[in-house]
C-alpha cells in the first residue's frame, strides 16, 4: 500500500482519536484540495499489509473515544484490493476502520462492507461543474450515494462550502438527498479553509473562497426543513 | 482583616512589592552570614557540631539586616540565603564554559567587591571557608574522581536544598509546642534542635521592634496595618496560627530561617500541597480574598532582579489514599494567585489523578493558553501511589508525596532522598567503550575500558558502566558524606528530627522516614538509537575501523555513512526495535542504579532527567553512532533526540509508554512543546479540557497502558516564531518585562535566560514531534 503521510488526529477523520494514513494517489484534482502533495501516486512509499498492521495494533493504546485507524486522502479507494485486505485484518482484530472518499470508485459499496465509519464527500450536485473543479464527473458519486442509502448503513457526508463554486442553492443540495433514506446519513458542511494553499506549488486557482456565515446558515436551514440530519466535528 | 485591606489594595501592593524586588541587584545578606558563622566560630567551638550550628544560626538571624517596606503585608525574607548565581539565569552562562552547580568556594566568586563588603572582607571569609572540613572533604572527593567527571563521565554534588519540609505542626501548636518536645528529650540533636527553633522568636522581636518604630510614622492606614500585623505576630509563636493571614506569617518565617541555615543557594526547597497546608486556615474568607492575600507569599518566594531562588516548588491537588480528590477551595484561590501575578518563581504543580474534576482542567486552561503565562507542571498521582508504594512508601504517607526541585517525588517531612547527588552520561560511557577510554573531545585517556566487537557492544557497554557507577557511587557518598559537616538542626525538626533524633544529614543515624541518594540519568535516547545503529551497521559494512574513524573525524569524510546512520530507526517514532531498545536500557540501568547503597545504606534511586544538563553534558561528548554530531545535545529526559520524532504527539507518546517507569522512583522529566493551533475551544476553560483530552488523558490515564503510566509531564504551548518575535520585540510582546516560559522543571522569565538557554527552549518545541492532527 502506498501512503504519503500519517499520524494521530482527534474526531476529524471520524469518531475519537484516530491513527490516520494518507493514502497516495488521487482521481481528482480539486483546485482547493489542503493535500496536493498527494496527489501524484509517486509521492508515497510502499508499505506492506503486515507492516501497517503491526502499526496499528501497536497503536491501540491511542484508540481512545472510540478511535481507530482511518484511511484518507489522496484517496483510499484507489488502491481498493489492499485496502479491502487490510480493512479486513483489522477487523479481525476489533480495531474500529474509517474511510474517507471522495465517493468516485465502482468498488465502494464492497469496501464499505468492511468499513466501520463510511465518510464520503459531495462536492456537488450539478455534474458539470463538478467536473470542472473537480475533474471528474459526480454521476458514480451519486450512484454510490443512492445503494448506500438504501443499505441504510452508516454514512457521514461531507459538502464543502466554497464561495463562487459550490456554495450557491442549498435548496437544491438538500432536495437531492431528501428523496432518498437519510434515516442513518449525517450531513457536515465544511467552511471553506486555506490550510493547502502554501502547499500548491502552481498557482493555487480558488479567489474569495471564504464563505459567510449566511450562507452557511442557508445550507444548514434548508436542510434542516427537509430533515436532514446535521453534524459538526 | 477585611477592615484594614480594601478589596484590590492587597493586589495593588503586592504588586508594587514585587516591583521593589526587581530592582535589588546585588545580594549580600549569605556573605553575612557566612562571615557571621565565620566570626563566632570560636565562640561556640566546644560544643556539639549540632550545637554549635544552632548556636551559629541564633547569631546570623541576629546579625542580618531586617527591613519592611510600606507595601509588604508580612515581614520576612529569603533574600538574604541566595547568591545572583544560578547558572540558567545568568547572563554570563554558556554552554561551554559551564562546569557544574558544585564548587563550594565558586559562590564567592558572585559577590562583587564595593565599598562596604571590600576585597578584604570577601577574601578572609574565602580563606576560613576553604579551610573548613567540609570543603576539604569535598574537595578530596572530587579529586579523586577528577577523570570521571573533568569531561562528565559523571558528575556528583553534595545537595543542599531539595526537601519538603512539614510545617504542618508548627502552624497548628506554634513553635513553642516544639521547643518543648526537643527540651524534653536528651542527646545533641535535641538540644540542638531546641535552640535552632528558638531563632524564630528571635527574628519575630527583631521585627516587632522594626514595626514599633515604623509606626512612629506611618499614615493612619499603614498604622493599622502594622498593628494588625504586630499582634499577629505577637500570636504565632505559641499559639500558632489561627487564621489564614497568620498561617502565611508563620510560614513565611520558618521558610527564611529555613534558607538562612543553608546560606548560601538552599535551592529546591518545596512546600509541598500548598492548598492542603493552608485550607484549614481559609475560614471564613472567600477565594478571591484567600487569593489576594496568596499574592504577598507569593511574592516572597522571588528574589532579587531575576529571582534567584530558583525550583521552589508549589504544589495543587491530588487525591487521597482511597482516590478521592483532595483539591479544595485554596486549591483555586492559589491558582488565581498565581494567575494574576504571573511571577517567575516559585514554580506551580498540579497533581493530577483518575478523578480529578473538569474543574481543574477549565482552570489550568488560562495557564496552557495566555501567551507568555507560566504553566504548571503536571504530575500523575495514581502513577506516584504506585510508584512509592512500590518502593517501600508506607501508603497513608503518599498524599504527601511532594516535588522536591523540579520532579522528584519525595513525601513531605519524612525523605531526605539528595535527588541531585548523582550524574551520569551515558553517551559518554558509550564514547569511553568505542575509544577505549579516550575521550573525542580531548584525545585524553580517561579510564580503563575492556575491548569490544560491534557485535557485542551491548555487553562491553554495560560491562563499562557497571565500573563507571561503581566509581559513581563512591564519589556521591563523598559529597554526601563532605556534607554532613554541615549540620541543619532547625531544618531537621520539621524533617522527622524530633521523633528519630537526628540530624537529617546525619550519616551514621537515619534522621529521616525515607533517605536515599539520587542520580540523574542522561541521554536515553542517544544510546538506543546508536545501539540500533551499531546493529545496522554491522548488518551492512561490518567494518569496525570505519565507524570509530568516522566518530573520531565528527563524520568528516564519512558524510554517507552519517546519512545511513541517521536513516536507521529513532526512538519517538513507535517502532519497536528502538522503542523496545530504550525501554530495556532504561529497565537495566535503573537495575544497577537501584542495587547500590547510599552512605546509610538505602538504595540510589534513579531519576531520568537532565536540567539543562542535556546540552552541556552534550557538549563533552564526540559523535555518536546514531548520527549525532561531536558536542550537540541529548535529548532531553526520556525525550526523543531533538528532530528525530517527526510523526507526531501519537507516536512520541505510544514510544514513550513503553519506558519502565514504575522503575523511575528518582523521578523523570519529558517536555512537549505545543502548538496552540490545535485547540480550537470558544474559551480557555473549554481548551483546557481540550487539553485533557488530547494530551493529559492518553498520557496519564490511559486504560490500555498495562504496568505504571507515566508520571511526569510539562509543556510550552507556543511557537517559535512567537518566540522569536519576544525576543526581537520585547517591548511590545512582554510590556511587563516578564514572559515566563518552563525549563525543565521550573518556570523562568524567558527575557533573563542567557542566550543559550532561550535557545534550546526555542530548538527543543520541536513541534513536527507533537503535531496532534496530521
Amino acid at each position: 500500500m502506498r501512503i504519503y503521510g500519517k499520524g494521530f488526529n482527534f474526531s476529524q477523520d471520524g469518531p475519537g482519536n484516530r491513527l490516520v494514513y494518507h493514502l497516495a494517489g488521487c482521481n481528482m484534482k480539486c483546485i482547493w484540495c489542503s493535500n496536493p502533495e498527494g496527489l501524484d501516486f509517486s509521492a508515497g512509499k510502499d508499505y506492506s499489509i503486515e507492516e501497517i498492521l503491526n502499526e496499528c495494533k501497536s497503536s491501540r493504546m491511542l484508540f481512545f473515544s472510540g478511535g481507530g485507524v482511518t484511511f484518507t486522502c489522496g484517496e483510499a479507494t484507489m488502491q481498493p484490493d489492499e485496502l479491502i485486505e487490510l480493512l479486513k485484518a483489522l477487523k479481525l482484530e476489533g480495531i474500529n476502520t474509517c474511510i474517507e472518499t471522495n465517493g468516485t470508485s465502482n468498488r465502494l459499496l464492497e469496501i464499505a462492507e468492511y468499513t466501520d465509519y463510511l465518510i464520503m464527500d459531495f462536492k456537488h450536485f450539478d455534474n458539470k461543474k463538478h467536473k470542472e473543479f473537480t475533474r471528474v464527473e459526480n454521476k458514480q458519486v451519486k450512484a454510490n450515494f443512492e445503494e448506500l442509502s438504501k443499505t441504510g448503513r452508516q454514512l457521514h457526508i461531507r459538502i464543502p462550502l466554497i464561495n463562487q463554486i459550490n456554495a450557491e442553492y442549498p435548496e437544491k443540495y438538500a432536495e437531492y438527498f431528501s428523496l432518498h433514506n437519510t434515516d442513518n446519513i449525517a450531513f457536515e458542511f465544511l467552511s471553506y479553509h486555506e490550510y493547502g494553499k502554501e502547499k500548491w506549488k502552481e498557482e493555487y486557482k480558488v479567489k474569495n473562497g471564504f464563505i459567510t456565515k449566511e450562507i452557511l446558515k442557508s445550507f444548514e436551514d434548508a436542510f434542516i426543513s427537509k430533515g436532514l440530519k446535521l453534524i459538526k466535528t | 482583616m477585611k477592615n484594614i485591606y480594601k478589596s484590590g489594595e492587597l493586589t495593588k501592593m503586592a504588586k508594587a512589592l514585587y516591583r521593589e524586588e526587581r530592582e535589588i541587584k546585588r545580594l549580600d545578606g549569605w556573605f553575612i552570614a557566612k562571615e557571621t558563622e565565620m566570626l563566632n566560630d570560636e565562640k561556640y567551638k566546644d560544643f556539639s557540631p549540632e550545637v554549635k550550628k544552632a548556636h551559629l544560626l541564633c547569631e546570623v538571624v541576629k546579625a542580618m539586616p531586617i527591613s519592611l517596606s510600606d507595601n509588604a503585608v508580612f515581614v520576612g525574607t529569603q533574600r538574604d540565603a541566595f547568591a545572583r548565581s544560578y547558572a540558567l539565569i545568568n547572563p554570563s552562562f554558556t554552554v561551554e564554559g559551564f562546569s557544574g552547580y558544585c564548587d563550594p568556594m565558586a559562590i564567592f566568586n558572585d559577590i562583587e567587591p564595593n565599598e562596604e563588603f571590600t576585597k578584604e572582607r570577601i577574601d578572609k571569609v574565602r580563606s576560613f571557608t576553604a579551610e573548613t572540613k567540609m570543603v576539604e572533604m569535598l574537595n578530596d572527593t572530587y579529586k579523586k574522581a577528577e577523570n570521571y567527571t573533568k569531561e562528565v563521565i559523571f558528575f556528583v554534588e553534595q545537595v543542599t536544598g531539595h526537601v519538603i519540609p512539614d510545617f504542618r505542626a508548627a502552624l497548628k501548636y506554634g513553635i513553642d509546642a516544639l521547643i518543648n518536645e526537643a527540651s524534653s528529650k536528651e542527646g545533641d540533636f535535641y538540644e540542638a534542635a531546641a535552640v535552632s527553633l528558638g531563632t524564630v522568636k528571635i527574628l519575630i522581636d527583631r521585627y516587632l521592634i522594626l514595626i514599633a518604630e515604623q509606626k512612629k510614622t506611618a499614615s493612619v492606614e499603614r498604622k493599622a496595618q502594622l498593628e494588625f500585623l504586630e499582634k499577629s505576630l505577637k500570636n504565632i509563636y505559641s499559639n500558632g496560627a489561627e487564621n489564614l493571614y497568620e498561617a502565611l506569617q508563620l510560614y513565611i518565617l520558618l521558610w527564611e530561617i529555613m534558607c538562612l541555615e543553608q546560606a548560601p543557594n538552599p535551592y529546591a526547597f518545596s512546600l509541598g500541597n500548598a492548598d492542603r497546608i493552608f485550607e484549614p486556615y481559609r475560614k471564613e474568607l472567600s477565594r478571591e480574598d484567600a487569593a489576594e492575600l496568596f499574592k504577598h507569599f507569593l511574592v516572597f518566594y522571588n528574589v532579587g532582579d531575576r529571582s534567584w531562588a530558583i525550583s521552589q516548588n508549589v504544589i495543587v491537588g491530588g487525591r487521597d489514599v482511597n482516590g478521592n480528590d483532595l483539591s479544595n477551595v485554596m486549591s483555586y484561590a492559589i491558582m488565581d494567585a498565581y494567575f494574576d501575578m504571573n511571577l517567575p518563581q516559585p514554580i506551580l504543580s498540579v497533581k493530577l489523578h483518575k478523578n480529578t474534576p473538569e474543574e481543574m482542567y477549565r482552570e489550568m486552561g488560562r495557564f496552557f493558553f495566555s501567551p507568555g503565562v507560566l504553566t504548571p507542571s503536571l504530575f500523575n498521582d495514581d502513577s506516584l501511589f504506585e510508584i512509592l508504594k512500590n518502593n517501600g512508601v508506607d501508603e497513608a504517607d503518599i498524599p504527601d508525596t511532594s516535588i522536591a526541585g523540579c520532579q522528584e517525588p519525595l513525601i513531605m517531612g519524612k525523605d531526605n532522598a539528595n535527588t541531585t547527588n548523582s550524574w551520569l552520561s551515558l553517551p559518554k560511557v558509550l564514547e569511553m567503550v568505542l575509544l577505549n577510554g579516550v575521550s573525542a573531545i580531548t584525545g585524553e585517556k580517561l579510564m580503563e575500558t575492556d575491548g569490544f566487537e560491534l557485535n557485542n557492544i551491548r555487553e562491553a557497554f554495560y560491562k563499562t558502566l557497571d565500573k563507571v557507577i561503581d566509581e559513581m557511587v563512591a564519589s556521591a557518598n563523598g559529597a554526601s558524606v563532605a556534607l554532613s559537616e554541615l549540620k541543619v538542626p532547625f531544618l531537621s525538626s520539621f524533617m522527622g528530627g524530633l521523633e528519630y533524633g537526628a540530624d537529617m544529614r546525619d550519616t551514621k543515624k537515619q534522621g529521616t522516614k525515607y533517605n536515599g541518594s539520587g542520580c540523574l540519568v542522561h541521554g536515553l535516547s542517544v544510546l538506543a538509537d546508536s545501539f540500533i545503529a551499531i546493529d545496522k551497521f554491522v548488518e551492512k559494512y561490518n567494518d569496525k575501523d570505519m565507524l570509530i574513524s568516522a566518530l573520531k573525524n565528527n563524520f568528516e569524510g564519512y558524510e554517507d555513512l552519517r546519512e545511513f546512520l541517521l536513516s536507521c530507526s529513532k526512538f519517538g517514532n513507535n517502532i519497536a526495535e528502538v522503542d523496545d531498545e530504550a525501554a530495556i536500557i532504561a529497565n537495566r540501568v535503573a537495575d544497577m542504579l537501584s542495587s547500590k547503597k547510599n552512605y546509610l545504606g538505602n538504595p540510589f534511586r534513579p531519576d531520568f532527567s537532565s536540567p539543562s544538563t542535556h546540552l552541556t553534558y552534550g557538549y563533552w561528548v564526540g559523535a555518536t553512532p546514531d548520527g549525532r554530531e561531536a558536542r550537540k545535545m541529548f535529548g532531553y529526559g526520556v525525550d526523543p533526540l531533538y528532530g528525530e520524532a517527526s510523526n507526531g504527539l501519537g507516536f512520541r507518546i505510544l514510544s514513550n509508554m513503553k519506558l519502565p517507569f514504575e522503575k523511575f522512583n528518582g523521578g523523570y522529566a519529558s517536555h512537549l512543546g505545543i502548538d496552540p493551533k490545535y485547540f480550537n475551544g470558544v474559551d480557555l476553560g473549554e481548551k483546557g479540557v481540550q487539553f485533557y483530552n488530547n494530551i493529559i488523558r492518553p498520557l496519564f490515564f490511559n486504560e490500555l497502558k498495562e504496568g505504571v503510566s507515566p508520571f511526569y509531564l510539562y509543556v510550552n504551548v507556543t511557537t517559535p516564531e512567537t518566540l522569536r518575535k519576544v525576543l526581537a520585540n520585547p517591548e511590545k510582546y512582554a510590556p511587563s518585562g516578564v514572559y515566563i516560559m518552563r525549563i525543565h522543571g521550573t518556570f523562568v522569565n524567558f527575557l533573563d535566560l542567557s542566550p543559550e538557554i532561550q535557545y534550546d527552549i526555542i530548538q527543543r518545541l520541536d513541534l513536527n514531534s507533537t503535531a496532534i492532527s496530521c
